[in-house]
């Protein structure tokens, strides 16, 4: 028997038997289960949901999908490539690997890229103790439900001191459906001591699509590795959007994050790291554009939970019309976590009187011998800004729109490629209209 | 080219301008020059269009349109530019982007055709050499952590670029040692032509040593109290502004 799911999830699920997985991973997906139907729905009275209400999500009924969507075409996809970006390109359609829209060839050795699903039918126990390891135990709701439904995703694991030179592009397309669906795409990144890489995870759509996505990526850094993960929710207008991620660092490993968030009427993104070997480096950056309609929701959990690391959080946003984004970023050093280094900030740009913002970084210290900053703006365009620009002749709103990518740029210099940092200025000056 | 008559302009409730009149004809320079507080600063904001001052009285007239009911860029647009006092740091804009955002605007309004990136480039470059500037500029954002000296070189490299009809230098010497407004001196004077005009507000004589003005006039209280060739300048050195007082109360 299956627990009951909570009103308004009970179609979240499949049936559970319908995956190939091996018992321990169907026993974790059974406890998950459990464990999230005992648990009552987040509510605004949980910190962590304060601001951010599940009722336009639960009102929509989404159920799992059950069938692979194989009707896509090559050129399907021609209208969600980033020209000119060079990359081993895995595709996923509605949360499903799509080999044949997929490009891998060419792997180096120590590389070994694929879908979760192939790679359970394959080579299930390699997966063993790696797979929903980063998670712990945490028992964060959507996290949970993403476990109990698991089925595909991505698999990249770079065998030690492997050098992955040209960018990893994961394309997360969604189409809709004849109602609306949730997928649950599970993504694994190991990388054994050592290893570097470029991931570039992006979640788009074809056409305005009504859908959800309930992600799970999770990161593991061997001792010496070096990830650079860009991540660019571009979900349609008409999607809801909830990702969580797992970092876990050990000794002396380096992973750098950009989030860029313009996408989905609703999204919700946690981003939990924890430091398990000292001298390692967590760099977070952030820039999300809320404009009418749209709730843009970040949490931060960063845990020095090891002496002599770093971490950097750097988010920004910009807020138009009746835009709402939340910022709850959290850095929590442990006791004997000393000389820790954490510098957490937040600035926000309201271009409308509509527009809310709802920030909260925190520091929570519990050693003595830490440097440890926060800092939070929420302004506006700066009038003397907009008139030097306008008295060089350029009009109002192309000025303003030239600041707001002023005020993008320390964000948007951070995304390693050219060509996707052309896409992101375009479609946020786009946005900016 | 430039008619300014009765100008009378308030900032909050305090007028600054209190019925002013300047005439300033086709590629002549005239120098503005008053103490502290006289308007100076007022009238360069008002011609260029900036919020933030109301106009109660008094017409100006740039090529026959009327300036004040226009947006700042459609004064830009019609070959006005103002050569900020303090120059304005734009963090993450970059300065090509900018400087070719705000030359295709003029050319776009001017109805001409937009540079492509190479002509930008080569136009660029021979404009740079007229302010003895690195074009490592090119890659920086705009005025971001720029020296005073460079700022103000900044200014007038990109007046050099606008070709205006006319500019407004409003304290330009303002902030400069001697060897950084010598070189900001030659670039104006560079761009003299009998075309272009000027009209350069300073409160020190210094920069007219420079820059040779055809006409003086002296701004007290919101007004221009006295006009004259640039002998006046070298006058106003010697006795200071003090004078003006006693001659206001007589």
């Amino acid at each position: 028997m299956n627990a009951p799911l909570h009103s308004g999830l009970e179609h979240w699920l499949s049936a559970p038997d319908d995956t190939p997985a091996p018992d321990w991973l169907l026993e974790q997906r059974r406890a998950a289960r459990v464990r999230v139907s005992a648990q009552p729905l987040p509510h605004s009275k949980e910190e962590a949901w304060r601001y951010t209400s599940l009722k336009g999500l639960l009102e929509q009924d989404f159920s799992a999908i059950d069938e692979p969507l194989d009707a896509l075409q090559a050129e399907d996809l021609d209208a969600v490539l980033i020209a000119g970006l060079d990359a081993h390109r895995v595709v996923l359609v509605n949360g499903r690997f799509a080999p044949e829209l997929s490009t891998l060839d060419a792997l180096p050795a120590g590389v070994r890229i694929g879908g979760l699903r192939d790679w359970l039918d394959r080579d299930p126990e390699s997966l063993r103790g790696q797979l929903d390891t980063a998670r712990g135990e945490s028992g964060a709701f959507f996290a949970l439900l993403n476990t109990a439904g698991l089925d595909d995703g991505l698999v990249l694991w770079l065998e030690r001191g492997t050098l992955l030179e040209r960018p990893v592009e994961l394309i997360h397309l969604s189409v809709e459906l004849d109602e609306p669906r949730v997928a649950h795409p599970r993504h694994l990144v190991y990388l054994e001591a050592g290893a570097q890489a470029t991931l570039i995870e992006r979640y788009v759509s074809l056409g305005a699509s009504l859908y959800c996505t309930n992600a799970v990526v999770e990161v593991l850094l061997g001792r010496d590795a070096v990830l650079k993960h860009e991540r660019l929710q571009m979900e349609s207008r008409n999607a809801f959007h909830l990702t969580s991620l797992y970092l876990v660092q050990d000794a002396n490993s380096r992973y750098v994050g950009v989030n860029i968030g313009l996408g989905a009427r609703w999204a919700r993104t946690d981003l939990n790291t924890r430091f398990r070997g000292e001298q390692a480096e967590c760099l977070l950056h952030g820039l999300y554009l809320a404009g009418d309609g749209q709730l843009l929701d970040y949490h931060l959990d960063v845990e020095h939970a090891v002496p002599n690391c770093r971490s950097e959080e750097q988010f920004k946003g910009l807020l138009t019309g009746a835009g709402r984004a939340v910022f709850d970023g959290r850095v929590l050093v442990a006791k004997h976590a000393q000389k820790s280094d954490a510098a957490m900030s937040n600035r926000n740009l309201m271009l409308s009187e509509q527009a809310e913002i709802d920030t909260k970084p925190q520091l929570e210290i519990y050693a003595d011998d830490v440097k440890c900053s926060h800092g939070t703006t929420v302004g506006q365009i700066e009038p003397e800004m907009l008139f030097y620009l306008r008295s060089r002749g350029i009009d109002a709103a192309r000025a303003q729109r030239m600041l707001c990518l002023g005020f993008a740029a320390e964000i948007l210099d951070q995304l390693g490629a050219e060509a996707v940092r052309e896409q992101v200025a375009e479609a946020v000056a786009q946005r900016l209209g | 080219m430039l008619s300014v008559t009765g100008l009378r302009a308030t900032v909050g409730d305090k007028e600054i301008l209190k019925g002013l009149d300047l005439k300033v004809g086709p590629g002549e320079i005239h120098a503005i020059m008053g103490p502290n507080g006289s308007g100076k600063s007022t009238l360069s904001h008002v011609l260029s269009g900036r919020d933030g001052y109301t106009v109660t009285a008094g017409s100006v007239l740039f090529e026959g349109q009327d300036l004040l009911t226009l947006e700042p860029e459609v004064r830009a647009q019609l070959g006005l530019f103002l050569a900020f006092q303090y120059p304005v740091e734009l963090p993450g804009v970059n300065n090509t982007y900018f400087l070719k955002a705000a030359l295709n605007s003029l050319r776009k309004a001017r109805g001409e055709p937009e540079l492509d990136a190479v002509s930008f480039l080569r136009l660029i470059k021979e404009k740079l050499k007229i302010l003895h500037l690195d074009d490592s500029l090119l890659k920086r954002a705009v005025n971001a952590g720029f020296s005073g000296g460079e700022k103000k070189r900044n200014e007038i490299f990109q007046m050099a670029l606008l070709e205006p009809k006319l500019a407004i230098l409003d304290e330009t010497d303002s902030g400069l040692d001697i060897d950084a407004l010598r070189v900001v001196a030659e670039g104006v004077n560079a761009l003299r032509s009998p075309e272009r005009s000027m009209i350069v507000v300073t409160h020190y004589q210094r920069l007219l040593d420079y820059i040779q003005p055809d006409y003086v006039h002296v701004l007290a209280r919101g007004r221009i109290i006295r006009s004259g060739g640039k002998e006046l300048a070298l006058e106003l050195e010697e006795k200071g502004y003090g004078w003006i007082d006693a001659e206001l109360a007589a």
